[in-house]
This record gives structure tokens, sequence and C-alpha cells, in this order.
């Protein structure tokens, strides 16, 4: 076992290597003529030519270790792109570089007065990757497809999509949702005609590129679908590596591929010819506590439920004001990060009085004090009653940073007299922990319904959501007019009031404190100075790519 | 591993024959003394530095080798030197339980099957078969697993996949001692095959026992390592020395060679010299080779 990283960084470059040897002059390529004279720019494999030669027709192959398999395959039903930029499918409206709404394949939409239906033009020139039409009757069929498989697209809501006509659909509600339109900006179009068991591993869709080849845990080789209907990307074959993080570093310094995408860690790390580009982000990491005390409670699945200690507030908020997460910034992430107070910083739904002065220890031992926490035996640990300040920590064992993060938060809470006992654990064991133990979770998207599904208590114990069981009726009450209220803007002011309201009520540090949220990361990326990849977004939790959202965009830019 | 392992030991063995004027006896048993005071303070040091050896110093992040800290710092500032310790000394906690374990199990196994032969002796030779031909890792792996994982996990698959060699040799062993006279005449005299065992075969394969257990101590300790290195058993912050080798492979390319050259090399120290402590008793309590 020991060989195996050095076995996939000797493997790895003759793979790479095989690839351009295949691509070279690509039959596919369009003449250069064909093109837009100016941009018009030789393969970035093919770094031979030189100035005075003449050139071959230019296979334009980019290659990206970018992460973000989907293991389940690329069927946007069962989940693929619920983060947004499904690459393969295109979506009814996406968001740009700025995060403002923009048609995609809608042409405009209208919402009913009681904001039960929800009607979508679409445009009608648009035909999937293998030439057939898209209809309206496709994007209703998604829709309804998505409601019926319950993947972790959350189409709840819906109540049914139907057809008016060739280009017009109408989505009809259960109950008024602001954050519906969210869907239209992340679920991507299948076709009725070509949908059926496979599709993930197969998916035909209208967006810029279709697969090719999919190597599952190597690579996965996409091109053009020539009836895009948008702007042409301009590569001709982008290469996806899956390879583990040291290997895309290492096969980066080796020149050989064009975006690498590295722990932040690595982030201050020199690359020749390449240049670091950290793009923010609203992913995001912090400690859920469970919220409600060991009564011996299990949930359905026989899971405990309940913690003792982190079910009284001053352990929870005494940990908030005990954390220099400005530390965490600069130690474990080295500085490709962000404090973070809230499960949304930084994006018009949060409220900035949430946050508070942390790196205080002084008020942390004020609050455990005045919440009768004392050290009676000298121990440094404290203790009430027969209780002691003496919890675990869940981190994911795979994720390095994480794992970081727990040591370091464990470090600082110590001297305030609270022992965190750390624990690294599967996915498959976290689920059995996550009601009864604090656990390391990430999350982040630019769908204000994450926060309902974290917060809400109808949400306790679904899923990943509400692991900690947390519950609060005028919490409760502020989320459920967000999401009733008849638009997104109008909606703001609740999702703020639900994280504090500035009159005692809140699950931010101030109010119920029943995270310890962390650190908003910078997503980091290593960019071959050869590619202009445009004006970059504001990233979401890391799943799938999402540096990709404006691919056709991206320009090779060296002669 | 098994072949690498006994193939060096045969090299030890003959460069020790070579030198036999330099290492006499007298000074092996010195070598031993000096090297139990070692292994007694790693083990006891390291273990009271767990809890300081995860100690974070946010401040004093990837530091080189220096005085202040002899193995450097990794990412979190924590004191490599310190983690080495701390994981060597889980590393031969482990590595002792599970060889202990294991020697005891081949030891009743192959006296069982030597001493109540046919159909048992079948039984237990072709278990032993059964886990030669099995890949150790594989195995390995597979019982870690079924055991729950953690500490306990790990110790119990070490335990239960390193017996077979032992038990083979013990076997052996015990069909040699058997066809002596004098135990063909004790059971002449009418003494029960485990009373037999008892009096007159077992004092005679405590050496292989004791040269067993010890041989086996540096695989054990290895494959610790090796089930940690990927994963298996332990939490990633707990500092055994499998975990602190593949945590350092994510920051090789970055150039921080102290992170795996210097834990490396304290492993590779540490087994060496408890293979050759081995190969020592084993040449000490051999008669045709103990008073070289």
């Amino acid at each position: 076992m020991r060989k195996s990283p050095l076995k996939a960084l000797v493997v790895l470059p003759i793979i790479l290597f095989s690839l351009s040897a295949c691509q070279s002059p690509s039959p596919s390529a369009p003449p250069p003529a064909e093109t837009h004279a100016p941009s018009q720019t030789p393969s970035p494999t093919a770094q031979m030519p030189s100035a005075g030669y003449p050139q071959e027709t230019p296979s334009r192959t980019l290659t990206l270790a970018i992460g973000g398999e989907s293991s389940e395959g690329y069927d946007p039903t069962l989940g693929w792109g619920r983060y947004g930029s499904p690459l393969f499918q295109s979506t009814l409206l996406r968001r740009n570089a700025d995060l403002k709404i923009v048609n995609d394949l809608a042409i405009n939409y209208t919402v009913s007065e009681d904001r039960l239906v929800w009607t979508v033009d679409i445009r009608s020139d648009v035909k999937f990757s293998d030439g057939r039409p898209l209809t309206a009757r496709d994007v209703a069929f998604t829709y309804n497809q998505a409601a019926k498989s319950a993947g972790l697209t959350d189409l709840s809501m819906l109540d049914q999509a139907i057809a008016v006509d060739e280009d017009t659909v109408e989505l009809r509600l259960k109950q008024p949702t602001s954050t519906f339109v969210n869907r239209l900006i992340t679920l991507g179009i299948v076709p009725e005609h070509a949908y059926g068991e496979g599709y993930g591993r197969n998916p035909i869709g209208s967006g810029p590129y279709q697969l090719v080849q999919w190597d599952e845990g190597q690579q996965l080789i996409v091109e053009p679908n020539p009836h895009y209907y948008g702007e042409k990307p301009q590569f001709d074959r982008v290469v996806f590596l899956f390879t583990s993080e040291d290997a895309g570093f290492a096969a980066a310094k080796a020149g050989q591929v064009h975006v690498v995408s590295v722990p932040q860690a690595l982030g201050k790390q020199t690359l020749e010819g390449m240049r670091v580009l950290p793009v923010p982000s609203i992913d995001n990491r912090g400690i859920m506590f469970p919220f409600v005390p060991d009564m011996g409670e299990k949930t359905e699945k026989g899971y405990p439920i309940g913690n003792n200690v982190t079910a009284d507030l001053a352990i929870r908020r005494a940990i908030n004001y005990a954390i220099d997460r400005q530390a965490l910034v600069e130690g474990v992430l080295e500085g490709f990060g962000a404090p973070a107070y809230g499960p949304a910083d930084y994006v018009p739904w949060w409220e900035p009085e949430s946050a508070i002065r942390d790196n205080d220890p002084r008020t942390a031992q004020r609050i455990l004090r005045e919440g009768g926490w004392q050290d009676t035996d000298g121990d440094g640990v404290l203790e009430k009653g027969d209780l002691e300040a003496r919890f675990t920590l869940v981190y994911p064992a795979s994720d390095s940073t994480r794992q970081s993060l727990a040591l370091a938060v464990a470090d600082m809470v110590r001297p305030i007299g609270i022992q965190i006992e750390l624990r690294g654990a599967s996915w498959d064991e976290i689920e059995t922990l996550m009601h009864s133990n604090a656990v390391l979770f990430g999350w982040g998207s630019h769908d204000q319904t994450e926060m309902y599904n974290l917060y809400h208590s109808s949400m306790r114990g679904k899923g990943w959501y509400n692991t900690g069981f947390y519950a609060n009726e005028q919490v409760d009450n502020y989320l459920d007019l967000a999401m009733g209220a008849p638009t997104e803007e109008e909606a703001l002011v609740y999702w703020r009031a639900a994280q504090w309201d500035k009159k005692g009520v809140g699950f931010t540090t101030k109010g119920d404190a029943a995270w310890a949220w962390l650190v908003n990361l910078q997503h980091v990326y290593f960019v071959s100075d050869c590619l202009d990849v445009g004006k970059q977004q504001i990233q979401p939790h890391g799943h799938g790519w999402p540096i990709t959202f404006n691919i056709t965009e991206w320009r090779w830019i060296c002669q | 591993m098994n072949l690498e392992v006994s193939r060096s030991s045969t090299l030890w063995c003959r460069v020790g024959l070579a030198r036999q004027k330099v290492f006499d006896r007298r000074r092996q048993t010195l070598f031993l003394i000096v090297f139990c005071v070692l292994c007694l303070g790693v083990i006891l040091a390291g273990s009271a530095q767990a809890a300081v050896a995860n100690q974070t110093n946010l401040s004093q992040r990837n530091q080189a080798p220096s005085w202040a800290h002899p193995f450097g710092t990794d990412w979190l500032g924590r004191d490599m030197l310190l983690r080495t310790w701390s994981g060597l000394s889980l590393s031969l906690r482990v590595g002792f339980l599970a060889a202990l374990f294991s020697s005891l199990i081949g030891l009743v196994i192959g006296l069982t099957a030597a001493t109540l032969g046919g159909a048992v002796d079948a039984f237990f030779s072709w278990w032993i078969d059964v886990f030669l031909s099995l890949p150790h890792m594989v195995v390995l792996i597979l019982l870690a697993f079924v055991s729950g994982g953690g500490l306990n996990g790990v110790v119990i698959s070490v335990a239960l996949t390193h017996w077979p060699s032992l038990a083979r040799v013990i076997r052996a062993e015990v069909y040699q001692v058997r066809s002596a006279d004098y135990v063909q005449l004790s059971a002449k005299l009418g003494r029960s095959p485990s009373w037999i065992a008892r009096h007159h075969i077992l004092p005679h394969l405590w050496p292989q026992f004791l040269v067993g257990l010890i041989l086996l101590f540096p695989h054990a300790i290895l494959h610790e390592a090796g089930i940690t290195f990927i994963g298996i058993g332990l939490s990633p912050h707990q500092p055994a020395i499998g975990i602190i080798l593949a945590e350092s492979m994510r920051h090789l390319s970055t150039g921080y060679w102290w992170l795996a050259v210097l834990p490396g090399m304290a492993l590779l120290v540490m087994v060496k010299l408890f293979d050759i402590l081995g190969e020592n008793v084993r040449a000490l309590l051999d008669p045709r080779t103990a008073q070289e």
C-alpha cells in the first residue's frame, strides 16, 4: 500500500502523455479561418511550434484537476449540480459572476398572485446534444422526476409541473416558497426521450459540453456540445482528472494540468507558469452542537439523541467567544479564508450584527461562571454539579482541513476549562454519532433553503440537516415568514432576523449559539498563466465544479 | 514483508558470524540490556507525551529541524520529535501486545496439532496453510474492520494473522521431541498426551517461543504502521507512526522533507534493532551457535 501514491505519480504523466498524444491534429477542431481571428491561439498542449513555422490544426485541450467527481453519476434529478453549474445540462435560470439571477433556458417567468404557480417561458431554439429539440415537456418531466426521486435536490414543495404548450411550463407548488427560484437556477434539464436507467453515466443535455468518456476514479473527458445555444466554448476538449490532492499538485508542478485545486495549506506555494487564484466562497466550516440534553431518546434508526454538556447554553456561547477565528484562518487556512459567525456570511441575507468579538477568553469565562460552571476539583476542567465540561467533537477522518480545525479549536477552549475529545470517523459512523456529539460540518449554498433546513424545528433529525435537534419557536416563525415571503428581496429581512433579531432571538452566538461557526474558506486554485478563467463568482460548498460556471468564457491568452 | 525480513535476518546473521570476535556473547548481552532500557524509556516517556504531542502552535508552523525542534514542526506547529516519540511508543505497545498474543496462539496451536496428531493435526495444518496463502495485508484489513476498528482492532488483527509460521515451527519441533526415546518411554509408561506435552515437550519449546516472539515484534510494528498508514483503526489525529507517515505524504511535494524522513528513520531503526535482538537471542539459544 505504501507504494500507491508513488505509483499514481508515475502513472499520471503516462496517462497524460498518451492523452495528449491521441489528440494532436484533431479532425473535430474547426479550421482556423472559421474562428474569430484575434483570439485564435495555438494549443495549450502543443507547446512546441514557434513563430515562422506553419502550425498544424490546433487542438485545444484543457486539463483540469479540480476534483468533484460525482460517483453516483451526472443525473440532475438525483442531485448532480445541486450547487449550480451542471456543465452537461442547462438550467432555466443561472447566477452570473455577481450572483445576479439571469435567464438561461428561460426567456422570462411570472409568479401567480397566490405565489403557488410559477409560469416559465423557455427558448424554442434549444437542442439537446443528440440533436432533438428541448421543449416544455422535457422541463416538466425533469421537475416531476426530481420530485419523485426525492434525491439531494429538494423539490418537496413541488406539487406538479405541467407543460402548457411547446415553450411554456407551469410549476405548481404545494405552498408558497420564496426560495423556489433557486431550483430554477440549479436543476439541469434532462431529455424525456433519453432518460432512463443509466442516464447518470451517459448524460445527454443542452449544456455547453457533452460527456465523451468517464473512467471512474480516474478521469472524465468532455467535448463541446455542437448544438449548444450559448457562446461556443473555446476548448475542443476538457479532461477532468480525479487525483488525490498531492498527486494533482505534483501534476501541476510538472506542467501537466492547466487548473488544479489545492488545499488551502498549499496556497502559499509557487508553481512555475501558474498563478494562484483564491476564490471567495460561502463554503463554511463550523461545529454543530447537540441542542437537547440526553434523555435516553433515539432516532428512528436507533441513534442516540442529545448531549448534556452541549445542551448548556453557557458552554456553547463560551466556546463561540473563546475561539480565535482569525488565528484559524491564518494558521490552518494559510490566510485563504475569513472568520465565520453564521451559516451564510457575506451574502445578501447575512445579518452582520450577528458577528461577535471573539478570541475573548475573559468573556467566555464570565459566561461559564454565570452559567454555574466551576473547577471544584482543580483538574483544569469545569464542573456543574455532577457534570464535567467534557464532550466529543467528531470530524470526518478523510478531511485534513477539518481535522486541523478540530485540533486547533480543542486547544483554544482548553484554557477556559472545556475539554474537547476528538474523534475522526467515516461519514457512515458520523451518521450514528451526529445527534449526540458535536460534529465539524461544512455547508454553504446560494440557496437560503439551507439555512431553513439547518435551523427549523421541522427538520430535526431529518437527514444531515438539523442533526442537533435545535428548536426555537420564534426562530421557526422568522424562517417560516422568510420562506412564505412573496419575493427573495422581501424574505431577506426575515432571514436576517432568524440569525439575530436584535431583540434577543436568533440562532447565532448572541441568541441560542446553536453552532460555533468557524471559517469561510477561499477555494484555492493554481491556474496556468496562459488561461483566463474570467470573473469568478462567490463559490458555494465544493461539490461539483463551481469554477466551471463560466467555462464558455474561458480563453487561452498565450501566443 | 515476511520474506524480506527473514532474508535480511540471515544476512545480519552472516555479518554477525563474520564479526564473531567483535560481537561475542558478553557484548551481545550488554547490547541487549542497553536496548531494553532504551525501549522501556521510549514506551514510558512516549505514552506520557501523547497529550503534549498533539498540542498545536499555530505561530510555529512548518519549521525545519532546529535545536528547539530537532525533528521540525508540522503544519499545525506540533513538535515532530514529540509526535514521533509518542507514535513509536504506541507502535511498541501495539507491537508487544500483538506479538505476545500471536505467539501464544502459535504455541498452543503448534503444540495441540503435534501432540494430538491425526485429524486434529490435519485440521490445524490446513488452517496454517490457509493463513499463509492469504495475502497478509488483505486479511489484516478485513480483521481490523470486523473487530470494530480502533486500537483493539489493530491489536486483534495483527495478533490473529502472525501466528502461522511460529505454529509451524513449533509443530515441527514437537514432532522431533516426540520421537525421542524418553518421550516414547513415558508414553509406554501410561502418561497421557497432555501430561507429556506439559512435562516433556513444553520445556523444549521455550527457546523457539522466545525467539519467535521477538522476531514477530518488528513484523507487528510494521503492520501496525501499515494499517494505520492506510487509515484503518485509529483517528487521524492520534500520533501513530503510520498515521504520521501517511499525513506527511501530502506535504512531500511542498518540500517539508522532515515530516516523513525523520519519523520514517526512527521506525526503521526501531524495527531493525528488534530484528538484530531476535537474531542474537536465537544465536545464543541455539546449541550450534551458542559457543561462537
